[in-house]
């Protein structure tokens, strides 16, 4: 990695932050000075399209909020919904819903940071990306008493790059159904760094709805989460849509003893690529991971899976499944898929699979000679393919209106 | 007791082939130069275009750097510190057994590998090598009356220039990585094998490699080609002395199959695994790599790695050819500070290839156990299909099991399929055994043989035998 | 078949055992001799397993009192596969899968390891193949069987038949038979029941461990105990499973209340 002047002059660019986020700050602006951006030289780049990274250079990140204009699908009843001003001071106008607090300065400074650095991986420029350049922290305790689905919606701007940081605390023996959207714009350029712990006995369900629109939207999006014991941690995630969008969800058992599933969903066309890097360690004994990654490449387009799963000497009786499923549904388009599991724990399940390979063709002629047109035919095997990771997601969700998004892009 | 705990104990079994041939041998100097090639060389009486290749390799090799993205950590080598040239002191190749030093017929013989007319394998032919020079061939005339060349490469250099001309280098590039360069300038001897078109080899072709020398590297050149509609099974051991330095190791093998041809090659490897503190071994960075240029070709690697300090290996298969076939069967089991990082490369390119890969590792001790595999599948391989299947098995709590997958498709008109598990010896099936009179021990090894039968039965008959008594010997202890 | 003068083979006393810290077993007592067979019925959870397992050596068991003698011996600081070769055959509820472990083998090197106990000849492979084929007669087994893995795609009936040839090979002193009716069909069940008929020797005994009154139609016991809670809380004769087809367990809590409340 060599310095390039394009990110110096881009940091140079960035307005200075004040309070928590100071020390975040210098910590990516110091390692972004000294590095620079990544090569096809580092292992973790070495497939990303570096030169789409580069937008996230070349925009201008936006300092008020006179340009949102966003409208969304109005919001369920008895769900609470947080949208985030991602420029000046996130939650300013934002009324708390009963049973969601700010964290006071105390927990800030025991908890900013922590996971993420915990799950720090080598040349972490997703994370430096955003240290460098997030202004404001959003920093929430969901208490136990918080009995409604929370929805955290970021939206973004026509032709300008924004940088989200959010820290979620759900505290002991809460139950929570949280569900993020991001949408990307026409020429706009996203980074999220998201950390949330979970204490003992937690049940979170979070889902994570991430639809680029239009051409040339780039999204980054880091997800650090920390189990403690007898929590219970479900992940659903769709990426759709974006020009360029690297996903990685981090996912440390600090203790071991805790559930994890997770289904992950992306899908590219024309020449998109859409990444995800996955990373579950588990630091204690028993603890459970059921991993579900699928993909579906059309066109031009690229997707790339990359899961990372370490089970260490005292993570004991472990068991882990992962499955990478993908779908190559051109001959232009490419599928890169890499496991890596790393085991020095001996009494453990580990499982890990991965298959590529294109619609079934008998299952395509039982459709046809029923009389369906190629296309509906595609689209309804393709609907049930997305299924196992649609179905996770609550109903209101649908509003999103992804599923149809999902469908009518792909052609065969 | 716990189960972890004997079963670490039946795995760390002494090393049997330690010993050292005191021999006279004559060696060059230490260190690796220009002059230091053109010696080698020079001593080998090579043609010109053999030293122009070596010369080649070495200026590449000069320019590159020291690989370490595997995350395999070791004192690096010094390769001006090591002897690229050692040979038993003989005058000349010798024309006959008789006249080969009866130190190193007992070598050899002590090894297993009786070499002399009366004592010699019924259906093998082996070629011994010995340090840097191949000692003698055996059934060499019965093989030539069907056209098949089997010899050590020095010899093939001499006799068939065209052919190594021809062949050489053309699978692994001189520049392909550091090692495969290293091996390129210096190579000293090695096999070499020649099965003309139609000929289906009437015996299985076998050599077997032995290090002696401690400060001497090792690198064996081997070249294997199998013309249109020949057939051939070719298979290698290797041993090393117990030395407490790390000698290194940097063998290239290349394989050649045109039309409906088919090799199988198949390695037991045990060369020194260092002692218990990980103390000494040999580095075994080998690049094995097997082109079917032909359509309906077939290439079938098969590997028992049970030595070395440290091995590096990825013995792979370039589909070329429409319908062409590769496989990789793989066993590793590592102990104490052993390292393997081993696996393959399936490249597909041409139409409806397909491939399987099968994979056992088993750790113990503090032994690091890695399947690195590539599967990609290029644009225009349509119908092309892999399946792959990796298992490790861990024994103890300090030993590592890794799997690195890494699977790359840019045609739809292809399948792949892969599936990996972790585990340890089950204390049921375990339990189960011991319940109906079996050993310990027994009931280990025969879990251990039933974890890796799949691979087993991918071995050539004469050779799987072999194979399940190194396990076993590793497994067993004083049995064997 | 039972005589006054006949020999005890297996001799249990106040035998208290654990699995994960947890006590199961809260003082069993149970003489077997030579030509008996013993039933134990009992509920799930009862320890009826636990009991087969401790007898057999099973790691995961441990012996917290009491003392278990075969022919007057110790056995308790035996290993299984010793235990296996003077004699003891546990006959497996659910025979574990062993994918790659040649089934022909493993009751090859089985059998020759109780030969060698018996100071008998060890067996080569022909003379092996022989015997085998002798007694998969017995369980009305296919010689197919012996090509595959050991129990690996074997349906719940051929484990079970599986558990019975090895059972003839290893001619045990004391067979303990582990819920070897269930789930076996009626054809599977007589299959097997012939075979234990036909096993059994004078100076042997059984030990069947079962849930139903079935298997002892084709199986007649000379005792049978019931098991609840870790103990063996009543013993009879073959009335007594009878009884207990009929009236159901509930029959024995009451019995075991009304003992409780005379004390």
């Amino acid at each position: 990695m060599k310095s390039s002047t394009i990110c110096q002059e881009w940091l140079n660019s960035l307005p200075p932050t004040g309070g928590y986020l100071k020390n975040e700050q210098s910590i990516g602006r110091e390692f972004l000075l000294e590095k620079g951006m990544p090569s096809k030289k580092d292992e973790a780049w070495r497939l990303s399209n570096l030169n789409k990274l580069n937008s996230f250079l070349s925009l201008p990140r936006i300092i008020d909020n006179k340009d949102m204009k966003s409208i969304f699908p109005e919001k369920d009843e008895n769900r609470e919904r947080i949208i985030i001003n991602p420029n000046k001071n996130p939650i300013l106008n934002i009324n708390l819903p009963n049973g969601i607090e700010n964290l006071n300065n105390r927990e800030i400074e025991d908890n900013i940071g922590k996971i993420v650095k915990s799950t720090n991986i080598k040349n972490d420029i997703s994370v430096y990306l955003n240290q460098a350049s997030s202004l404001e922290l959003l920093a929430l305790k969901v208490k136990r008493n918080f009995n409604q689905s929370l929805e955290i919606v970021i939206p973004s701007i026509e032709g300008k790059s924004i940088s989200t940081r959010i820290f979620l605390l759900i505290e002991e023996g809460a139950k929570l159904d949280l569900l993020q959207i991001f949408t990307g714009k026409n020429n706009s350029a996203q980074n999220h760094l998201i950390e949330i712990k979970l204490e003992p006995k937690v049940e979170l369900t979070h889902g994570l709805i991430s639809l680029g629109e239009k051409k040339e939207s780039s999204s980054i999006c880091t997800l650090a989460v920390e189990q403690s014991e007898q929590s219970k941690y479900s992940l659903h995630s769709i990426h759709h849509g974006w020009d360029y969008a690297r996903y990685e969800p981090r996912i440390i058992q600090s203790a071991g003893e805790a559930s994890t599933f997770i289904k992950g969903l992306q899908v590219t066309k024309l020449k998109e690529q859409i990444a995800t890097h996955s990373l579950i360690r588990f630091e204690g004994p028993n603890g459970k991971l059921d991993q579900l990654q699928k993909a579906v490449a059309s066109e031009y387009s690229h997707c790339i899976f990359n899961g990372s799963i370490e089970v260490p000497q005292k993570a004991q009786k472990t068991e882990a499944a992962q499955l990478s499923r993908n779908l190559l549904l051109s001959k232009r388009a490419r599928i890169d898929t890499k496991p890596e599991l790393e085991i020095v724990a001996d009494d453990v399940k580990c499982t890990h699979g991965a298959t590529v390979s294109q619609l079934q063709d008998e299952e395509l002629f039982y459709l046809l000679s029923r009389g369906i047109d190629n296309h509906h035919a595609n689209s309804l095997l393709l609907k049930g393919y997305y299924d196992e990771v649609i179905s996770h997601f609550p109903k209101s969700a649908r509003k999103w209106n992804f599923i149809e998004k999902l469908i009518q892009d792909v052609k065969k | 007791m716990t189960q972890s705990n004997t079963v670490e104990e039946i795995v760390s079994q002494p090393y049997k082939y330690g010993f050292i041939t005191e021999i006279e041998t004559e060696k060059i100097p230490k260190g690796l130069n220009e002059d230091v090639i053109r010696l080698i060389s020079a001593k080998k009486n090579e043609p010109d275009f053999l030293l122009k290749f070596r010369l080649r390799a070495y200026e590449q090799w000069l320019k590159m750097k020291e690989p370490d993205w595997s995350g395999l950590t070791y004192s690096k080598v010094d390769y001006q510190d090591l002897v690229y040239y050692a040979a038993p002191k003989q005058d000349i190749k010798k024309k006959s057994l008789d006249e080969v030093d009866p130190k190193l017929l007992e070598t050899f013989e002590k090894l297993g590998i009786p070499l002399s007319e009366q004592k010699r394998l019924s259906n093998v032919a082996v070629d011994a090598v010995f340090d840097s020079v191949s000692i003698a061939t055996t059934y060499k005339e019965k093989l030539a009356e069907n056209g098949v060349i089997f010899c050590s490469i020095s010899e093939a250099i001499s006799e068939y220039p065209d052919l190594i001309e021809q062949y050489l280098g053309t699978v692994v590039p001189i520049n392909d990585n550091f090692f495969a360069a290293l091996n390129s300038a210096v190579f000293s001897d090695g096999s070499f094998v020649y099965i003309p078109k139609g000929v289906e080899c009437p015996m299985e072709l076998s050599s077997y490699f032995r290090i002696n020398s401690g400060d001497t590297g090792q690198f064996e050149r081997t070249l294997i080609i199998a013309e249109e509609s020949s057939s051939v099974s070719y298979l290698e051991g290797c041993t090393a002395p117990m030395f407490d330095t790390n000698t290194l190791h940097a063998a290239v093998v290349e394989l050649v199959a045109l039309d409906n041809a088919s090799i199988k090659y198949s390695t037991v490897q045990n060369w020194y695994a260092g002692n218990e503190e990980g103390v000494g071994g040999i580095y075994n960075f080998v690049t094995k790599r097997g082109e079917c240029r032909g359509k309906k070709s077939k290439i079938s690697w098969s590997q028992v790695e049970t030595g070395s300090s440290i091995t590096w290996k990825y013995p792979s298969c370039v589909l070329q050819g429409d319908n062409s076939i590769g496989e990789f069967y793989s066993i590793a089991l590592t102990n104490n500070f052993q390292k393997a990082d081993t696996g393959t490369k399936m490249i597909h390119i041409g139409k409806n290839t397909k491939s399987k890969i099968v994979s056992k590792g088993i750790s113990a001790g503090q032994s690091k156990n890695s399947y690195r595999g590539l599967v990609s599948i290029s644009p225009n391989a349509e119908g092309s299909r892999n399946y792959s299947q990796c298992d490790s098995m861990l024994i103890g709590d300090k030993a590592s099991a890794n799997t690195y997958p890494y699977i790359q498709s840019k045609q739809p008109q292809s399948n792949i399929e892969h599936e990996a598990s972790t585990c340890r010896i089950s204390e049921d099936q375990l339990f189960y055994l011991q319940s109906r009179g079996i050993d310990f021990e027994e009931s280990v090894s025969m879990l251990v043989s039933g974890f890796c039968s799949d691979v087993f039965n991918e071995l050539p008959m004469e050779f799987a035998s072999e194979a399940d008594k190194l396990l076993a010997l590793k497994l067993e202890g004083s049995v064997g | 078949m039972i005589s006054s003068t006949s020999e005890t083979i297996l001799s249990i006393e106040d035998l208290h055992a654990s699995v994960e810290d947890q006590e199961i077993l809260h003082g069993v007592n149970l003489v077997v001799k030579e030509g008996e067979i013993h039933a134990i019925m009992g509920r799930n959870g009862s320890g009826k397993s636990t009991l087969s397992k401790v007898i057999a050596g099973h790691p995961s068991y441990k012996v917290l009192s009491g003392s278990i003698l075969f022919k007057g011996k110790d056995i308790l600081e035996l290993e299984p596969e010793e235990r296996a070769r003077i004699g003891i055959f546990l006959g497996f509820q659910y025979p574990v899968e062993i994918p790659g472990v040649s089934n022909l083998e493993f009751l090859r090197v089985a059998t020759n390891s109780r030969r060698k106990e018996l100071l008998k000849s060890e067996l080569d492979t022909f003379e092996f193949e022989d015997l085998v084929k002798e007694k998969l007669k017995i369980v009305e087994m296919d010689p197919a069987f012996l090509e595959r893995s050991v129990n690996e795609g074997f349906s719940g009936g051929e484990k079970k038949r599986n558990e019975i040839l090895q059972m003839a090979l290893l001619e045990p002193v004391i067979s303990i038979l582990d819920e070897t009716d269930s789930g076996l069909d009626i054809d599977a069940l007589r299959i097997v029941a012939s075979g234990i008929n036909r096993l059994s020797q004078p100076n042997s005994a059984t030990i069947l461990i079962t849930h139903y009154q079935r298997l002892l139609n084709e199986i007649t016991p000379d005792f049978v105990h019931i098991m609840a809670d870790g103990k063996i809380i009543k013993t009879g004769n073959k009335e007594l499973a009878i009884d207990l087809e009929k009236k159901g367990y509930e029959f024995i809590d009451k019995n075991a209340k009304e003992k409780e409340m005379a004390k």
